[in-house]
């Protein structure tokens, strides 16, 4: 959902970044997802590739990583994951406190979508 | 940002730590601490396109009866017409029209907010573009946030889109009357949406008459 748009986004970021710092080339970018921010890490970086095409970051390398959930749970205190592997459940189960169940949670980390750095060629 | 010398003269990495999802959450921040400082109950409408969001919004003017104390920003990718059909129950009401967006995002409301007077307005309702997926998203600083959908999408618009129904504190099942007519079965969706969101109270309505609006308003912290 919104893959494109916030390639674009990353994009411009790179680019602009790049400019300003006399960069002459993009080699790689390093994108860290959360989790829980349902960004499908392949077709952002589909988009991104495709959007490099034509400036300097043409084939620059995308490395994609994910940010797992960490949470607080104002019931119990519980400070961490959110403990189960299944991933490929956990976006359809209403997130709980892997420990006492409540719903009473809040969401400390997962649902970012972080350009961390980019390596130029000068 | 810094700037660390790499391999070699030439190479270097920039480091950004850009988070390109933070600016939305900030400025819906922002929103919600001006709606506090002035004391607004601020609801976010969402729902599907056609599942009655401005008759809910219509009902429920109508049974608080508030006038102009309460304050609609109605949202659309283009028209009046919803701003128009509220202004009907003496509420004060501006149109955000968001062109080629799909969604209503807190920069948009912080500009209309910005435009309106709400000198004693007690309530501030948003209604969101009709839409099931993007608006859960992307969350405009409101204090509650109700979904609607209606029986006439048929038996599984909860279990296909259960990101925004869980981002609910509230849910409605809008054109009740209908039900047996489209052979749905609210109490299949009722189910549907306790395995999504155990939270949140499902409630069953008929906005053209008036049906389920006391316990919206009840659930909403409201008293007509």
């Amino acid at each position: 959902m919104h893959e494109f748009s916030i390639a674009d986004e990353i994009v411009k970021n790179v680019i602009d970044t790049a400019r300003k710092n006399g960069g002459k080339k993009v080699l790689s970018i390093q994108l860290d997802i959360g989790e829980l921010t349902h960004l499908n890490g392949e077709q952002v970086t589909f988009w991104i590739k495709e959007l490099f095409k034509d400036t300097v970051a043409e084939g620059a390398k995308v490395k994609v990583k994910t940010i797992k959930a960490s949470i607080q749970c104002k019931s119990c205190g519980y400070k961490g994951g959110m403990g189960s592997d299944q991933d490929s459940f956990r976006h359809l189960i209403p997130a709980s406190c892997p420990r006492c169940n409540s719903f009473q949670i809040k969401i400390e980390k997962g649902r970012e979508c972080i350009l961390r750095k980019i390596q130029v060629l000068k | 940002m810094k700037i660390i010398k790499s391999k070699g003269p030439e190479i270097f990495d920039i480091e950004l730590e850009k988070d390109l999802l933070a600016k939305n959450k900030s400025l819906a921040k922002g929103n919600r601490k001006r709606f506090d400082s002035s004391n607004i109950l601020a609801i976010d409408i969402m729902g599907s396109i056609g599942s009655g969001k401005t008759s809910l919004i219509k009902a429920i003017l109508r049974k608080l009866r508030m006038g102009r104390k309460v304050a609609v920003i109605a949202g659309d990718l283009t028209t009046t017409i919803d701003a128009e059909r509220i202004e009907t129950e003496g509420a004060r009401v501006i149109q955000v029209n968001t062109g080629k967006e799909c969604h209503l995002d807190a920069n948009l409301i912080r500009q209309a907010v910005g435009k309106m007077n709400l000198d004693g307005v007690e309530v501030l309702f948003i209604e969101n573009v009709g839409n099931l997926i993007c608006p859960g998203e992307f969350p405009l600083g409101a204090h509650k946030r109700l979904v609607v959908t209606s029986v006439t999408e048929g038996p599984y618009t909860l279990m296909k889109h259960p990101y925004i129904f869980r981002e609910a504190n509230i849910i409605v099942l809008n054109k009740i009357d209908l039900a047996k007519a489209m052979k749905v079965n609210p109490s299949r969706l009722a189910r549907d949406a306790y395995r999504i969101n155990p939270q949140a109270p499902f409630i069953k309505a008929n906005a053209l008459k008036g049906v389920g609006i006391p316990r919206i308003l009840r659930a909403l912290g409201l008293r007509s």
